[in-house]
């Protein structure tokens, strides 16, 4: 088959083409056999089967997102807790009592008592 | 386009080139996916799936401060800080950091560990705070590595110590709350089932992940006030110096619920160092596993039965001549010289065993402590108090005790006798307390507790546990007014002056002989003194048990255990604002 670009007018009476039929076709000079073909539809497989791939690692990245948020509450926790360590430490009775201003106590010299 | 496949032409090649390379995939592929489909999914879930555990955080324990729960258990992460020589490059760098950063808490040897290229993992250092993991992490030393651990921080250090007890290197409680609600503070392990990186990573593919969140161990709130028990140690510690004393426990317990406020005992330890204890005989929280025969503080609870049962009244009298016959034996009594008709008040103010012995006998025939004596005796001391029994406090090695039946073959007359003042009886303190407080608050026995509530699990709310069904009407309300006047005549008689004027304060000694190889000993005394307080003579506000002893010593409750309890009593006033009313 070798299609042709024509050009040169030809009245339709003069030939078999009838009303509303292209009078004019294009040809390719790009020549496609079986194993392009075949090439192709394997190239647009690989395309399609790297973007289903991007898709569904795409939600693998939101788990090392996730991770990181979980990590990051973790090592806030411990900071909290760390620091209600270090509170009950300040705030034990033995510390209370030996601190400056509980050493400036003195026993009350007397007691009155409101009526209730 | 026309596809030209003629047999021989390149197409008709290549179409049977790939139609058989397509089969042979599609075969082999159909034996992968199909036939061997259950071989390779176990394979791979092997490789990918893993099985994490999401541990559950241990329980925190609080105790009161006043009336607002404080932390007095806490988990603290710590890290293990070890090291694979394999991979350390700069096994100097190495052992400089972690000895300048952990200091105590690392391995004395730590040249040698590092340098043992053999091993993949040494331990350098153990206990390491999270900031000193930091630092060293800062250093970014090759072959390092931290494991995350938590420990138990008790910030009050020996405070409590055996009424918290301890949770061990396995992470299980031992002894106090920990032991006994060992359970209840671990809480469940979660477990997650996922596909994950090769950094252990959880990702969300497949369909195979399984999470279940673990559960955390209650908060559980004690009913102790850290005040009370700081200065209830206090008390002892000095009480025991005086005495010269080893050995010595309080109990404070509130008359009108059975809570315990404070629980000391000396000898003691601090739980954080546990393992450096090296008498065990520490751990044991003597007020509740150390039955002991309690001696002349049981007179109270001899003289509630017989007003109880209506056979004496304070007025009552007998005729006293420091002895009386039981049976074969002959018992007398510890203070000589108050001979002659007189009452039973007087018998209870000077603690004469002849005078209980009396009660015991009019329970019966008058004369003898008869069998009906001996059931009615032991219905009170054991039925309706709880002597001998398990009183369910919220602790570990609640020990029982003792308290001979009348129908046991050693349940006679001089058994009883001996019982009715405090003898041939083994009880705990925590089992006294909680018979004295229901003899003296109208005759209601509260189960002693030590559990006032729990925290949820950001600390913020406490709710607190439902009362516990008391046992009401143990003595009539007439008895106990009656014999709580009493036990306050027995204190203000010698001791009045010790008080602060205006509150109503009763109290009564014990010394107790102690038995070695089943026989009574002359060389070792126990002084105990059981006393209550109050700004009304209605309403104790407290009940104070003191124990004191010491191998080979004769430590006597007044001499000895009375001073601790005026000394905690008197505090106790201004601590709880009692105002005077008398």
């Amino acid at each position: 088959m070798q299609p042709k670009r024509t050009t040169q007018f030809s009245p339709r009476r003069g030939s078999s083409w009838s009303r509303n039929q292209n009078t004019v076709a294009f040809a390719s000079n790009v020549k496609l056999g079986p194993v392009a073909h075949t090439v192709l539809i394997a190239l647009m497989i690989t395309v399609l089967g790297l973007i289903y791939l991007t898709q569904a690692t795409r939600a693998t990245s939101y788990d090392y997102e996730a991770q990181k948020i979980d990590d990051k509450i973790a090592d806030l926790t411990t900071q909290k807790t760390d620091l209600e360590i270090e509170n009950a430490r300040l705030t034990a009775l033995e510390n209370v009592k030996n601190s400056p201003v509980a050493r400036e106590m003195t026993k009350p010299a007397q007691t009155d008592y409101v009526g209730q | 386009m026309q596809l030209d496949l003629k047999k021989g032409s390149r197409p008709w090649i290549l179409a049977i080139l790939t139609f058989v390379i397509m089969a042979v995939f599609i075969g082999r592929l159909f034996y992968l996916q199909i036939v061997q489909h259950e071989y390779y999914v176990g394979l791979a879930n092997r490789e990918q799936l893993k099985q994490l555990v999401i541990p559950s955080k241990r329980g925190e324990i609080y105790a009161m401060d006043g009336t607002a729960p404080v932390k007095v258990v806490l988990n603290e992460t710590v890290y293990t800080v070890f090291a694979d020589p394999k991979v350390v490059d700069k096994p100097k760098e190495v052992v400089d950091v972690v000895r300048r950063v952990a200091g105590g808490n690392a391995r004395a040897d730590l040249e040698s560990l590092v340098a043992r290229k053999e091993s993949r993992y040494q331990i350098l250092a153990t206990k390491v705070t999270r900031k000193q993991a930091e630092m060293m992490k800062e250093e970014h030393l090759k072959g390092l590595g931290f494991q995350a651990t938590t420990q138990r921080v008790y910030p009050e250090g020996q405070l409590a110590a055996q009424t918290l007890g301890f949770v061990d290197a396995e992470g299980k409680g031992k002894y106090g709350i920990e032991g006994a609600l060992n359970v209840r503070l671990t809480g469940v392990d979660g477990s997650l089932q996922a596909v994950t990186d090769i950094s252990n990573v959880p990702l969300t593919v497949g369909k195979n992940n399984i999470e279940k969140s673990a559960k955390n161990g209650d908060n559980v709130v004690l009913t102790i006030d850290r005040n009370v028990q700081a200065y209830a140690e206090k008390a002892l510690a000095d009480g025991l110096q005086r005495s010269h004393a080893t050995n010595g426990s309080v109990m404070i317990m509130d008359p009108q619920s059975g809570k315990v406020l404070a629980m000391a005992n000396l000898p003691t330890y601090n739980p954080s160092e546990y393992n450096k204890v090296t008498d065990v005989a520490a751990f044991n929280n003597e007020t509740i596993s150390a039955p002991y025969e309690p001696g002349s503080d049981i007179k109270t609870l001899t003289m509630a039965t017989g007003l109880d049962k209506g056979v004496i009244e304070p007025t009552s009298t007998y005729n006293n001549t420091d002895s009386i016959k039981v049976e074969d034996r002959t018992i007398g009594n510890a203070t000589k010289g108050q001979t002659g008709v007189i009452t039973m008040q007087h018998a209870l103010n000077y603690s004469l065993n002849t005078g209980m012995v009396t009660v015991a006998q009019r329970l019966g025939d008058g004369a003898s402590i008869t069998r009906g004596a001996r059931n009615t005796m032991y219905e009170y001391f054991h039925d309706r108090l709880g002597l001998g029994e398990l009183t369910g406090i919220e602790l570990a090695n609640e020990a029982k005790g003792t308290v001979i039946p009348p129908t046991d073959v050693d349940g006679g007359a001089v058994r009883y006798s001996n019982m009715a003042f405090g003898q041939g009886l083994d009880v705990t303190m925590v089992q006294v307390c909680a018979a004295f407080s229901t003899i003296i608050n109208g005759g209601t026995y509260y189960q002693p507790t030590v559990l006032a509530g729990r925290m949820n699990d950001e600390g913020t709310a406490f709710t607190a546990n439902p009362d516990k069904p008391a046992r009401l009407g143990m003595i009539s309300p007439a008895s106990s007014n009656t014999v709580r006047a009493m036990i306050h005549e027995a204190r203000t008689a010698f001791y009045a002056g010790q008080d602060r004027p205006g509150f109503y304060i009763g109290g009564k000694t014990g010394t107790s002989q102690t038995i070695e190889n089943g026989l009574y000993v002359d060389d070792q005394t126990i002084g105990t003194y059981l006393g209550f307080g109050g700004d009304s003579a209605a309403t104790p506000r407290y009940v104070i048990m003191v124990q004191v002893s010491g191998k080979k010593m004769n430590l006597a409750g007044n001499k000895d255990a009375l001073p601790i309890f005026t000394d905690i009593s008197n505090w106790l006033i201004d601590y709880l604002k009692l105002q005077p009313k008398g």
